[in-house]
């Protein structure tokens, strides 16, 4: 018999329900498409950054002398520079801004050997490719240089980096003095001051990861962390924790969530007003919300073609958007259940052109193959 | 781990290959087997790391991981068990090794003075009763907590539990009764 199957009292009762509705809990439809992504082709991808071998015993070490001894001693120990926590980030700096007007700058491909320099002069400007279709943008008498994996890194002083979308798996890293930034698509400002690295992201997600700790910045966050010749000094405490009022403005993410929340208990309307907000900001969940409003608005609103219409602006909006390809099969998949066979062969056959090795494409040949058959057959009847 | 689609992930092409079968062609490079299986497991992944205390925002990025781990061990996979079995010993690994990171890292925050970030709680859960199941699991030790998660929310028999834990399967009986007992104490203080 079922444990608690006959509840004796409520808080057995409590506890009943509480493991049906875990039961339930398997994470809604874009999350996993989400995840998808990122998996697609597993080897190809980069797993999360994690702390180095020496980093963990370290944190190993302090954490039980921590334990032990506790106290100043430990206090005064974890404040070295290997134990300087990510602080959390400041808002706002980027929309102070001033409008740049100037014409742009052309770019320097270079061979991105580790150990190459490049480097701005006084009063100079450059635009230099870093790989990937990441390019940065060097302020005066500022550096750039490649590590041995061919990862660039900022060497000193202020570079614009901008990154487009990366491919399934991928995530595009730079190093700013000992902390690595990590991003999918995204643009954002590293600043090499005399004592502090500042990071300033403009678009999308940037996380900032030293040893074990990283902390993630959202468009419209910026976050200080001091360089090893300057920790130990007042710093670190000189950075304040963002006020609260401004978190929800840059963590629409928990949007989101209360979108599908809203479409969970029923209210439609109100989880599609959510999903238009959110999907006229930037960044990641403008994405995800651009593709969910569609989504929606075919499932729950019933109405296809403007369901069409609206993830053909996604695509506008995010040519290589990481739902891209979801968005262009959901496109197939309307047109197909709509009956409206030139429309969806059309947009099957570009699938096919644009995505040759997709873990989708014999299905996509079989409707492709379906669609011609129909349209042949109705052609003939005519 | 049921072996059909529960979410509203593309269906349409998914047929009834057994998992044997899926593992070898995923081994060979088929992209298609490789989307099979994820359909098949990521709901199953998800509850299972939601349950043993993954917050709301790290379980992308766990999923992501597993998933990764899972692809990158096939070729070790040698059919003893089943499928499903293995990958909860995968996710059950990184979801405890996730939680004791976590716990370090607040640990440190602690100690540093800093400031605590308040966790982000998925707003579907909030009203539930899930949120208040997961801070209750919280109290239990991690070896009952994943027995117990395995057997009364996963369904899992006990010599399944008995594969993924690695331990006897009388073990697993005894680790459920003290989990259940636990879990009924903890429920009676926390109750409004």
């Amino acid at each position: 018999m079922m444990w608690l199957q006959s509840p004796q009292d409520e808080t057995e009762e409590l506890l009943r329900n509480a493991l049906d509705q875990a039961k339930e809990r398997t994470g809604d439809e874009i999350t996993h498409r989400r995840v998808w992504a990122r998996v697609a082709s597993p080897e190809l991808a980069e797993t999360r950054p994690k702390a180095p071998g020496m980093a963990k015993l370290f944190w190993a070490c302090a954490s039980l002398a921590a334990l032990v001894g506790g106290g100043f001693w430990a206090y005064s120990t974890f404040r070295a520079p290997e134990s300087i926590a990510i602080q959390p980030p400041s808002v706002p700096a980027i929309a102070k801004q001033p409008l740049d007007l100037s014409p742009p700058l052309d770019l320097v491909e270079t061979e991105r050997v580790p150990g190459q320099v490049v480097q701005s002069g006084a009063g100079e400007k450059m635009r230099v490719a870093l790989g990937g279709g990441a390019e940065a943008e060097l302020f005066e008498n500022s550096a750039v240089s490649w590590d041995r994996h061919r990862r660039p890194m900022i060497k000193k002083g202020k570079a614009r980096l901008s990154v487009p979308h990366q491919p399934p798996g991928w995530r595009f890293s730079v190093s700013a003095g000992p902390y690595l930034i990590t991003v999918v698509g995204t643009k954002f400002d590293v600043d090499m001051m005399s004592r502090t690295v500042r990071v300033a992201v403009t678009e999308g997600i940037v996380e900032v990861g030293r040893g074990s700790s990283a902390i993630r910045l959202h468009a419209g966050d910026s976050w200080e962390g001091p360089l090893p010749s300057a920790t130990g000094t007042t710093t670190v405490a000189s950075v304040t924790p963002p006020p609260s009022p401004a978190r929800s403005k840059v963590i629409p993410q928990e949007g989101l969530a209360a979108a599908h929340s809203a479409l969970d208990t029923g209210d439609t309307q109100r989880a599609i007003a959510m999903l238009a907000q959110l999907s006229k900001g930037e960044g990641p969940t403008a994405e995800n919300a651009a593709y969910d409003l569609a989504r929606v608005t075919r499932d729950f609103l019933h109405r296809p073609r403007q369901a069409i219409q609206l993830w053909e602006k996604y695509r506008r909006r995010f040519p290589s958007g990481v739902l891209r390809k979801e968005a262009d099969l959901s496109i197939v998949e309307t047109l197909v259940k709509m009956d409206i066979h030139q429309a969806a062969l059309t947009e099957t056959e570009a699938f096919l052109a644009r995505y040759p090795n997709s873990e989708r494409r014999t299905e996509m040949l079989e409707t492709a193959a379906r669609l011609r058959a129909t349209l042949a057959a109705s052609a003939a009847g005519n | 781990m049921e072996s059909t689609q529960s979410t509203k992930t593309p269906t349409s092409w998914l047929s009834a290959t057994n998992d044997v079968e899926l593992v070898q062609r995923c081994r060979s490079g088929d992209s298609i087997a490789w989307r099979k299986l994820y359909d098949r497991y990521s709901p199953s992944v998800y509850r299972f790391t939601a349950a043993l205390g993954v917050p709301f925002e790290e379980r992308e990025d766990a999923a992501q991981d597993i998933f990764i781990a899972v692809y990158r061990s096939l070729r070790h996979f040698r059919g003893e068990a089943q499928l499903s079995t293995w990958i909860y010993r995968i996710a059950a690994r990184h979801a405890i090794r996730m939680g004791r990171r976590r716990r370090t890292r607040e640990m440190m925050r602690t100690l540093l003075s800093k400031e605590t970030l308040p966790p982000v709680v998925d707003p579907r859960e909030q009203s539930t009763h899930v949120a208040t199941l997961d801070k209750m699991l919280a109290k239990l030790p991690a070896k009952k907590r994943t027995v117990l998660v395995l057997f009364e929310i996963e369904g899992l028999s006990a010599k399944e539990i008995s594969d993924v834990v690695g331990c006897p399967e009388n073990t697993v009986w005894s680790r459920l009764h003290h989990a259940r007992s636990e879990l009924t104490k903890v429920a009676r203080r926390m109750a409004p």
